[in-house]
């Protein structure tokens, strides 16, 4: 927990400024938490009006995400920080971006959401897709709680939960086929629903990067393409030491 | 100790005058009690060093009595430490059972403590979170709204959980030097109970409404059945009346069940207020032979932005009251005007009024200022409540002063936000 304790600095404007941030990022990520939920709502529910209220909300994920880009730059240009403190701003720019395209797949389902509402609903209501929808919502909400204690272990965890993703949109692919080779004229709508589920798939995809963000800022060590147990060993190894 | 000291030193001297060195033995012999109590002196060191102070070491004199005080204050010390160390521990047991979440927030919303079922309800963990800002947790862009403007007067709603299964309500309370208590409490259940009683508001009134078309229906060709029984002619009548009202009362129920079920602001489109009100007038007094007279005063060209269908409704509601509560030789002025505050329109009656006790409940469903009264008019009871809301609906609010015997007067106060200049709505 070392890393969390940002009260170190002699400079208290240079804490706030950090804090600030931290601050915002997770601002940003309740908000595609409120995003994605609505969304997912809006599919379920087959509320076309509450689609399109998502949708055009993605506007303000796009603000905060120039909003707090340009406030990291600040602080590069002027603070020069250094080691834990330029991995967490180095973090931030990258968790931004992962969150702003998190922000664009909701607006995606959202869009789709408002379409599919007028159309006849398929006999199991979307529960597979509703399902993974759960799954990468607790997703994104894990990899935010784990940005905002530089939680490693959880961050790791949560890292993991991308292969039941990966997994649930396999399985909903076989069955979207099954449905289409059934009965042509689901096609169209079929179509519709792998659109939201590669959405979702893709959502899970950025979760998981964030999480590998709070890794890479807690332990400093950049754990992209490495595999997972590698990255697990390696802070077991750290944690014995330590 | 200083007679001891004289004593020996004497002592010393005496011995030192059989050899002839009375100076000498008398300075070895206080070198001996200095190393003697030095001695004392670092047996106390090393037992005030210790954590046992319990045990006080045996010691003589002076050094007895330094010892037997320091114990006696170590052990008040002690007294008194456990017995905050209770208190704290059942002061803390009993805020930890407290049925609702609690979480003290220092002034910058970092959280200093929470009990168990705030730990619960947030999912909160203790041993981490502590020191971490509460909207870096509890995420929602209401709640990071509600704290970071500061104003806590109501409580607010969120949902939570992954499917937004669960409703917190959450309770922001200053206190202390800029600290916060927050207040977490899970209202799923009234919540669920309440969207039940809208649901079957709306369900049993939408029921309710297709067979009484059918017997309106047949009521009414009955009515104009030549070969009816005279006798029955009165009551049919009166039958099709009571038909119509209840037609009004499920269609006012269907009413405010939508305006319910769209909590949010309407968006609105451009309303010529006095073209509106001089419609009304015509439909009002068309409706009734008896009305009062109704005069229209308007003092703005303004327009306002708002639902027209809603606030036609609200208008029409105050409207009928004043006309049915005003005897046919009293008089009804309808009032429009504008200034900073923002657009009012006022129905001033002076018929017979209503009784100060009857106000703050007046626009509740079904409320009876006196039971005779309401149902002789035919009212469906709801059309105060209706009212009420399509002015939420518009971010406004109603007004309503009376006396008993003098009259009434309904107030509709809209935000200056929707209220456009005549020139600009042209």
């Amino acid at each position: 927990m070392e890393a969390a304790d940002l009260s170190h600095h002699t400079s208290r404007r240079f804490n706030e400024d950090l804090e600030r941030v931290r601050s915002k990022v997770l601002a940003m990520g309740g908000l595609v938490e409120q995003q994605l939920a609505g969304a997912l709502g809006a599919l379920i529910d087959g509320d076309s009006k509450l689609g399109k209220t998502i949708a055009a909300n993605d506007y303000q994920v796009n603000g905060m995400e120039v909003s707090i880009d340009e406030e990291c730059s600040r602080i590069l240009a002027t603070r020069a920080p250094a080691a834990g403190d330029l991995r967490m701003i180095v973090a931030t720019i990258k968790t931004i971006t992962d969150l702003e395209r998190i922000g664009d797949e909701c607006e995606k389902i959202a869009l789709i959401a408002a379409r599919l509402a007028n159309d006849e609903r398929p006999p199991d209501h979307y529960r597979k897709v509703k399902h993974l929808g759960w799954i990468t919502q607790s997703m994104v909400n894990k990899a935010l709680d784990a940005f905002a204690r530089l939680d490693a272990e959880l961050a790791l965890a949560t890292a993991r939960e991308d292969r039941v993703v990966d997994e649930e949109y396999e399985a909903i692919q076989r069955q979207s086929i099954t449905f289409m080779m059934e009965d042509p004229r689901a096609i169209r709508r079929a179509l519709d629903v792998m659109w939201v589920v590669r959405a979702f798939e893709r959502i899970g995809d950025h979760a998981k990067n964030v999480c590998e963000y709070v890794i890479y800022m807690v332990h400093g060590k950049d754990i992209r393409h490495t595999s997972l147990e590698h990255v697990e060993q390696e802070i077991r190894n750290r944690g014995a030491r330590a | 100790m200083a007679a001891r000291v004289a004593l020996v030193a004497a002592a010393g001297m005496a011995l030192g005058a059989l050899f002839g060195r009375p100076a000498l033995m008398a300075g070895v012999a206080l070198a001996l009690i200095l190393a003697r109590e030095l001695q004392q002196l670092r047996r106390l060191q090393r037992w005030l060093r210790t954590d046992r102070l319990d045990e006080a070491p045996d010691a003589g004199g002076v050094w007895g009595d330094v010892v037997g005080m320091i114990a006696r204050l170590h052990r008040r010390k002690q007294y008194h430490k456990r017995r905050l160390l209770r208190l704290l521990r059942e002061l803390r047991r009993s805020t930890a059972a407290i049925p609702d979440g609690v979480v003290l927030l220092n002034p910058q919303a970092e959280i200093l403590w929470f009990n168990r079922m705030a730990a619960r309800l947030l999912t909160l963990r203790s041993r981490t979170d502590v020191g971490l800002r509460i909207d870096n947790l509890v995420r929602q862009p209401e709640f990071v709204r509600y704290l970071g403007a500061g104003v806590f007067a109501q409580p607010i709603v969120l949902r939570s959980g992954t499917s937004g299964e669960r409703y917190l309500q959450m309770h922001i309370v200053r206190y202390g030097a800029g600290q916060l208590l927050l207040l977490v409490r899970d209202v799923t259940r009234q919540e669920q109970l309440e969207t039940m009683r809208k649901e079957f508001v709306a369900n049993a009134s939408h029921e309710l409404r297709s067979p009484l078309t059918v017997i309106a229906g047949y009521l009414e060709m009955l009515a104009n059945e030549p070969q009816l029984d005279p006798a029955l002619a009165g009551p049919l009548q009166e039958m099709r009346r009571q038909a119509v009202r209840m037609t009004g009362i499920i269609e006012d129920l269907l009413a405010l069940s939508r305006l319910e079920a769209d909590a949010g602001p309407v968006e609105g489109v451009d309303v010529d207020v006095a073209h509106l009100l001089e419609q009304l007038r015509r439909d009002t007094l068309a409706r009734s032979s008896q009305a009062p007279e109704l005069q229209l005063q308007i003092d703005s060209a303004s327009h306002l932005r708002a639902d027209l269908a809603l606030v036609q409704s609200a208008f029409a509601n105050l409207l009928d009251n004043a006309a049915k509560y005003t005897p046919s030789t009293g008089t009804v002025t309808v009032r429009w005007w504008t200034d900073a505050a923002g657009g009012h329109l006022a129905v001033q009656d002076n018929g017979i009024g209503i009784a100060a006790e009857h106000l703050p409940r007046l626009t509740e469903r079904f409320y009876r200022v006196d039971a005779g009264r309401s149902r002789a008019t035919g009212g469906s009871g709801l059309g105060l409540a209706i009212v009420k809301h399509v002015m939420q609906r518009h971010g406004g609010s109603l007004e309503i002063v009376s006396a008993e015997g003098r009259g009434s007067t309904f107030t509709c106060h809209f935000p200056a936000e929707r209220v456009r200049a005549a020139a600009a709505a042209a």
